[in-house]
């Protein structure tokens, strides 16, 4: 694949890779065909590729067309540090639990590694929602943020009856960030796609 | 609420994007506001008033 092969290719597909190989490699965790190291190792990989290839898709595509905005590029950056926060976190914190004998205390503070990035992704979504001064916009990621909420409440509340009944494996409950960013990504081609 | 908005953009020969410049906001905003995704507020639609120099009622219009 060359260089310019890579920058022609849009937001779509870049998020739409990260999503089905986040699917894929959760799903294979779950069923348990990878470890606990190689499902990290996958995720990080996929997370370090796709996604700021994603972001600088995204912001070229958004400043050709005139549809971005300062804070919006601002928030984009931010959710970008605190995703990829989230994903080497999240790893970490899986490696260490398996490697390190470590008492109540110290598993609470292996927790906040992946939930730190949590609090600035909700941090970022904050700022943006006071610094954008494009009303449209504002309204736009509100609404897909609300998608991206239903998401979770949806899925959580349906897989929670699954495994209650016995159909479906058990599930951490961290999943609900990844599943919440999917939402709110849908959410926001969703929304483009009926704007156009 | 529907509006005029395409038609005296139109007039004055501006596109979306020259608009969206006047009036400080994003295309993207000027298109949903067009096609009657979107209703402004207040204060965007005096902006928009302004801009055509125009009254806000001869540029937006009940249903």
């Amino acid at each position: 694949m060359t260089a310019s092969g890579r920058s022609a290719r849009g937001p779509a597909f870049w998020g739409g890779l990260f999503c089905v190989s986040m699917v894929l490699i959760g799903a294979a965790r779950i069923f348990d065909a990878i470890d606990a190291t190689t499902g990290f190792v996958a995720m990080a990989v996929v997370a370090g590729v796709c996604m700021p290839q994603a972001y600088r898709a995204a912001t070229s595509a958004a400043r050709r067309a005139g549809d971005s905005s300062d804070a919006l590029q601002a928030y984009n950056k931010r959710m970008l540090a605190a995703s990829l926060g989230y994903v080497v976190g999240l790893g970490m914190a899986t490696l260490v639990y398996e490697r390190v004998r470590l008492d109540t205390p110290g598993l609470a503070l292996l927790a906040l590694l992946p939930a730190a990035p949590t609090l600035a992704m909700i941090r970022a979504m904050a700022r943006y929602l006071l610094d954008e001064t494009d009303e449209y916009l504002r309204y736009r990621t509100l609404l897909s943020s609300v998608i991206g909420l239903g998401f979770v409440l949806t899925l959580g509340s349906f897989w929670g009856f699954l495994e209650t009944f016995g159909v479906v494996p058990h599930v951490w409950a961290w999943w609900v960030v990844p599943v919440f960013g999917v939402g709110m990504g849908l959410g926001q081609c969703g929304i483009a796609a009926r704007g156009r | 609420m529907n509006n005029r908005l395409k038609v005296l953009r139109a007039e004055r020969g501006w596109s979306q994007q020259d608009l969206a410049g006047r009036i400080g906001v994003s295309r993207q905003s000027v298109n949903a506001i067009e096609t009657g995704k979107y209703d402004p507020s207040l204060p965007l639609a005096f902006r928009i008033a302004d801009v055509f120099e125009m009254p806000i009622e001869a540029i937006f219009l009940r249903d």
